[in-house]
């Protein structure tokens, strides 16, 4: 029994494969009020992603996408071009498959002040 | 040519989109929309996953268990989960007694997922089975336990309450009916409040949390039982706060178990646990439903 738990928790610690994607870092960050509007979203995350089922997107409160390209994932970032981002708040919509397709979802709010 | 070559796309096309919607809906352990639920201790939670927890511990009042439960998934968002343990009580005034627990199978039906608000239910039927057990211990006749199970994350809270939006709750009500009909039935109706350091820091502000903070959830759970028939007694039961811990592969997990009355116990213990995401550990092999494919 001791060594069936001792194997298992080398096996989560070290960890063979690959897990959900669970967001790290986000710039800008969840709630930030912002002075200089941001060029470009960059995400974190804690697994490598499958670039093809991954992607961002940012809004406006009227819905409308800022973005100046599509998003690109890579390894375990994840970043999206804006335009110019006028004053006002804007939503974060990612979506994350982990190599493995485990699938995570995440949204947030910042603000650009006038 | 081209008809086949046309096919050929289309082909993949179809596959693609197949494989998008079942990536859409892929769900796993504890994961709902934005929110990740941890697993709890004392009350089960709503989720039909791969996974494992060894072991349980729960020292205080006089006994002390040692329990796992694996829990594998044999479709889609449904599973079925083994639970036993080692029990060693010495209550007070009465012959010291140990030996293993029954057995309890548990088939889980996640019958809704909800991905926008954060709302998962599921139903069980947990079997302990009578016997399976050491006599000192354990009951000699089966128990049968239907249960309902939920989940909500309160993601969708409006501006004005946007500290609460870490916040889940997680409930369980069951009836548990002895195969011997000198026993009463028991209700009985479990939980778990929790506020999630993750979804605080990821969905609402950025607080500053490293890493491992932030992937800390402050919980209170109760685990109740209330006698239906008669000469059952009243209602006993424990709540207990505590910290989750939850990694990519592992969870840990610890509580104070407090009675919530004298019928419950005279003392505060203590319930640990170590889980292992068995979707995340293999996900290839053991942590895949064994049939149709990915959760």
């Amino acid at each position: 029994m001791k060594r069936l738990v001792l194997a298992l928790i080398i096996a989560g610690f070290c960890g063979p494969a690959a897990a959900h994607a669970f967001l790290e870092k986000a710039t800008p960050s969840a709630g930030a009020n912002l002075r200089v509007a941001p060029a470009k979203i960059e995400l974190s995350f804690s697994e490598a992603l499958e670039p093809a089922f991954s992607g961002v997107t940012v809004t406006n409160t009227a819905s409308r996408d800022m973005s100046t390209a599509p998003s690109v994932a890579s390894g375990t970032q994840m970043s999206l071009s804006l335009g110019m981002l006028k004053p006002g708040r804007y939503s974060v919509r990612w979506h994350a498959v982990s190599v493995d397709a485990h699938r995570t979802d995440g949204h947030y709010d910042f603000t650009v002040l006038p | 040519m081209i008809t086949r070559s046309l096919r050929l796309r289309a082909a993949a096309l179809a596959l693609i989109g197949v494989t998008s919607l079942v990536s859409q809906n892929a769900t796993a352990h504890g994961v709902v929309g934005d929110r990740f639920f941890p697993a709890t201790i004392a009350s089960d939670d709503p989720f039909a996953a791969d996974e494992l927890a060894l072991p349980t511990i729960s020292l205080g009042n006089h006994e002390e268990d040692y329990e796992f439960e694996y829990s594998k998934t044999l479709l889609p968002h449904f599973s079925v989960s083994f639970e036993g343990g080692y029990v060693n009580a010495r209550p007070p005034g009465e012959p010291h007694a140990s030996g293993w627990d029954n057995l309890e199978i548990t088939p889980t039906w996640q019958f809704v997922t909800d991905a926008d608000s954060e709302f998962v239910a599921s139903a069980e039927m947990g079997f302990e089975i009578g016997g399976s057990g050491s006599r000192a211990v354990t009951d000699m006749f089966t128990t049968y336990t239907p249960k309902f199970l939920f989940g909500k994350g309160f993601g969708d809270l409006t501006d004005s309450l946007v500290l609460l939006r870490p916040l889940a709750v997680t409930g369980v009500i069951g009836y548990a009916m002895p195969g011997a009909s000198r026993e009463p039935s028991t209700l009985q109706w479990s939980g778990a409040v929790e506020y999630s350091l993750l979804y605080l820091q990821n969905n609402v502000f950025n607080v500053g949390f490293s890493n491992v903070v932030a992937h800390l959830t402050p919980v209170v759970e109760f685990a109740m039982e209330t006698p239906t028939g008669a000469g059952g007694g009243g209602t006993t039961g424990t709540i207990n706060p505590g910290l989750l811990w939850s990694g990519q592969y592992t969870q840990l997990g610890i509580e104070a178990v407090v009675p919530v009355n004298r019928a419950s116990g005279s003392n505060v213990g203590v319930l640990m646990q170590l889980h292992f995401y068995i979707d995340d550990l293999f996900p290839h092999t053991l942590g895949t439903p064994i049939f149709g494919g990915r959760n």
